[in-house]
């Protein structure tokens, strides 16, 4: 394998990986751009969104790596999947909101600080252990139904899998951009995320664009399960442990709230990870990225595309 | 030895015991009896959480066997069963073990253990068990620090051997595997990956070393994180090196996913082992066929389930507890009947049952035992140090999930 074979390699690794670490890295974004609270149940509805695309395929016969779908019932069964785990994390993102954030938010004015961020500890935990009591802690072989079939790109494998991950990741991404820029929805959430307290005044529902970050941001978790699972063919209690860390560092790096931010932290995060591993070691990934991460804040507290917040009195 | 009809009145001991325990220990017993409890420390949940259950049937079946049949003439033998393994590890977890380490030697009525499974935890409680002088046999765990006199005043404190094992170590393990790929397999370059856990970086270090003397050059060295899923990053640079074999020291928390993306990145005829950490049901479930298809493991013991003397214990194994009974499921029962078999010498010496008696019991017996007879050295290991070699061998006439027939038997390692 000659040496640019082996860094497109990497780099493909890595953009698969970073592609994932993006979709979860928006999550955190937009619940933080709009009543600044990093939301760390997320970590764990990106596991359970990976379980519940799991069980849809499981619901379409597909078990382990045996049954291979082709043409219109593979693309159904994919698409399935995907609408149904993005509206099952989406809906678990909202009760999340609901049940524990805002009655907090009633009694503060803020579901931001401290306590909003100790409660979404407690409710992630609560979801991890779940997952652990009620389906055991084994590795569990996910569906894979995709066909092997690779592309070569100067002599790397490109799998077909790694595609559709990135095609899925930008589609979903540029949807959520244009949502959040465009509709009328999109516009009251930036207008909360301004200044709540006057969106309120202006009539906009407060409470709704709230919900919809969760939504969307949960949604978006979900979809990067199920492509977790397709992925690497397995899911596990344990998976929103490492993902979610190295995306919640993806969003500051890029500059927390911020959108663009959020998809290019994920992407430098993943090539850091697969570059770093193939020409440092694979056991230093965690210190590089952190490295990095604490350099970049150092440099730019805001991150790389974050601006200085207007303050909120 | 057990027979047929004996078999059917186990089965119904079995039955019966189910029911007690699920009762709480030690709700019903015939009065005057004493009670003896034998602590059971294994990682019952997580990642190796069904070669876990597994090797506690093995101890059951035998604790069960010795009360039935009355082995210990005025004492109850009573299973305390503790979890190793917590949510936050994801599998064996040595803290954990060290806190069950520690509610073992404070019940004066535990008088011997079985386990642990993992040489994570071994290394945790060795300590605790040996200030309270407490004897406990692992079935399964094979790092050697812990049994090594250079590393008693870390495991070791009181001096005495209380950490004995019914397999033999890694300082035989993972050597047995590079003269394997040495003089079987004929490689001329291995990468070596750990799991960064105590058994897995040990195995993997005595396998370096003797791949090295062996003239096999080691082109790399590194760890992986069980908590991290993707490996493919680590997996094309060894592609890249083109390395002729790749050696993995670790459980199957790191293992599984190892093993399937391995699959899609290495070529499909490049050797692949591990130690015993992959010879585990888990190869099967989580990760199964095509992916688990070629991969090299070794146990530190001989190959029993096959064997035609074992063949009643492995039906009868199979009638109590409705799944199979895997090699370190046997040294498991064999540990139970070395503690049983040490504390009826005892009692035929007249000396009083006690923990430092047991242990030193256990120190000098000599037990038969399904691997054939137990004896331990001065430092708690066993004498016996066959290294048995597995492959991975799609075998369509049985389940998928079979743990006997898909893991196919090559022979037992050779030693130099």
């Amino acid at each position: 394998m000659s040496e640019t074979t082996l860094v497109t390699q990497q780099v493909i690794n890595g953009l698969s990986l970073g592609g994932m670490y993006a979709l979860l890295a928006l999550g955190f974004t937009l619940v933080y751009g709009i009543i600044e609270l990093i939301n760390f149940a997320h970590f764990n509805v990106f596991m359970i969104g990976s379980f519940i695309g799991m069980w849809v395929l499981q619901a379409f016969g597909l078990s382990g790596q045996s049954v291979l779908l082709t043409g219109l019932p593979l693309i159904g069964a994919l698409l399935a999947a995907l609408v149904v785990s993005m509206f099952g994390s989406g809906v678990l993102g909202v009760a999340i909101e609901k049940y524990t954030l805002r009655p907090l938010r009633g009694a503060t004015g803020s579901a931001g600080g401290t306590i909003g961020m100790i409660t979404t500890i407690g409710v992630s935990y609560i979801l991890f252990n779940v997952i652990l009591l009620g389906f055991g802690a084994d590795t569990k072989n996910f569906p894979n139904p995709l066909p092997t079939i690779r592309f070569h790109v100067e002599g790397a494998n490109l799998d077909l899998r790694v595609i559709l991950i990135w095609v899925v990741s930008i589609v979903l991404m540029v949807g959520l951009w244009l949502f959040v820029q465009k509709s009328r929805l999109g516009k009251a959430m930036r207008a909360v995320a301004q200044d709540a307290e006057a969106a309120r005044m202006m009539g906009v529902d407060v409470d709704r664009a709230i919900i919809m970050a969760f939504f969307w941001g949960s949604a978006l978790a979900g979809a990067a399960g199920l492509i977790f699972g397709l992925y690497y063919n397995f899911t596990s209690f344990l998976i929103g442990y490492t993902a979610g860390l190295r995306a919640f560092t993806a969003a500051v790096l890029g500059g927390i709230g911020n959108i663009p931010g959020a998809m290019l932290g994920g992407l430098i995060i993943g090539l850091i990870e697969s570059l770093g591993g193939q020409f440092i070691a694979v056991k230093w990934t965690d210190v590089i990225i952190f490295a990095i991460l604490v350099f970049v804040l150092v440099l730019k507290p805001t991150g790389l595309l974050g601006t200085m917040a207007p303050s909120k009195s | 030895m057990l027979t047929r009809r004996n078999a059917g009145k186990l089965i119904a001991g079995a039955a019966a015991s189910t029911t007690l325990l699920g009762a709480g220990f030690g709700s019903a017993r015939a009065a005057g009896e004493k009670e003896i409890k034998i602590g059971i420390n294994l990682p019952l949940t997580g990642a190796d959480a069904e070669g876990a259950n597994r090797i506690k049937y093995g101890a059951l079946l035998a604790i069960q066997q010795a009360n039935d049949s009355n082995a210990i003439p005025g004492y109850k033998l009573v299973p305390w069963v503790l979890n190793d393994a917590t949510s936050t590890a994801g599998q064996y977890d040595p803290a954990q073990a060290a806190t069950n380490a520690r509610k073992l030697v404070a019940d004066p009525a535990v008088l011997a253990a079985i386990g642990p499974e993992m040489s994570g935890s071994g290394k945790a409680m060795a300590p605790i068990l040996s200030e309270a002088g407490l004897a406990t046999i692992t079935p399964s765990s094979t790092n050697p620090d812990i049994t090594n006199p250079k590393f008693a005043s870390e495991f070791d404190p009181s001096g005495k051997a209380i950490y004995f094992r019914t397999v033999t170590t890694d300082a035989f393990q993972g050597p047995a595997m590079a003269n394997f790929y040495a003089d079987v397999l004929k490689v001329g370059s291995v990468y070596v990956l750990d799991d960064s856990g105590a058994y897995g970086v040990g195995i993997a270090d005595t396998f370096s070393a003797r791949a090295k003397e062996k003239g096999i050059k080691v082109l790399g060295r590194d760890r992986l994180d069980p908590l991290q899923a993707d490996y493919t990053v680590g997996l094309t640079k060894i592609k890249a090196l083109n390395a002729d074999s790749l050696y993995y020291g670790g459980v199957m928390g790191a293992g599984a996913k190892l093993v399937k993306q391995a699959y899609g990145i290495l070529p499909q005829k490049m050797p692949k082992a591990g130690g015993d950490g992959l010879l585990a049901p888990e190869m099967l479930t989580s990760v199964g066929f095509p992916a688990a298809e070629g991969w090299y493991c070794t146990i530190a013991s001989p190959h029993l389930t096959e064997d035609p003397q074992v063949q009643p214990f492995v039906k009868l194994y199979e009638s109590t507890w409705h799944t199979q009974p895997d090699d370190y499921a046997i040294t498991s029962y064999d540990a139970g009947l070395v503690i049983v078999n040490a504390i009826g010498d005892l009692i035929k010496a007249g000396k009083p049952v006690t923990r430092a008696n047991v242990r030193d019991a256990i120190q000098a017996s000599h037990t038969k035992t399904l691997q054939g007879e137990v004896a331990f050295d001065q430092y708690g290991d066993v004498v016996n140090r066959t290294v048995s070699v597995f492959q991975v061998v799609k075998n369509p006439n049985y389940p998928l999930t079979d743990i006997i027939h898909q893991f196919k038997y090559i022979g037992s390692a050779p030693t130099s």
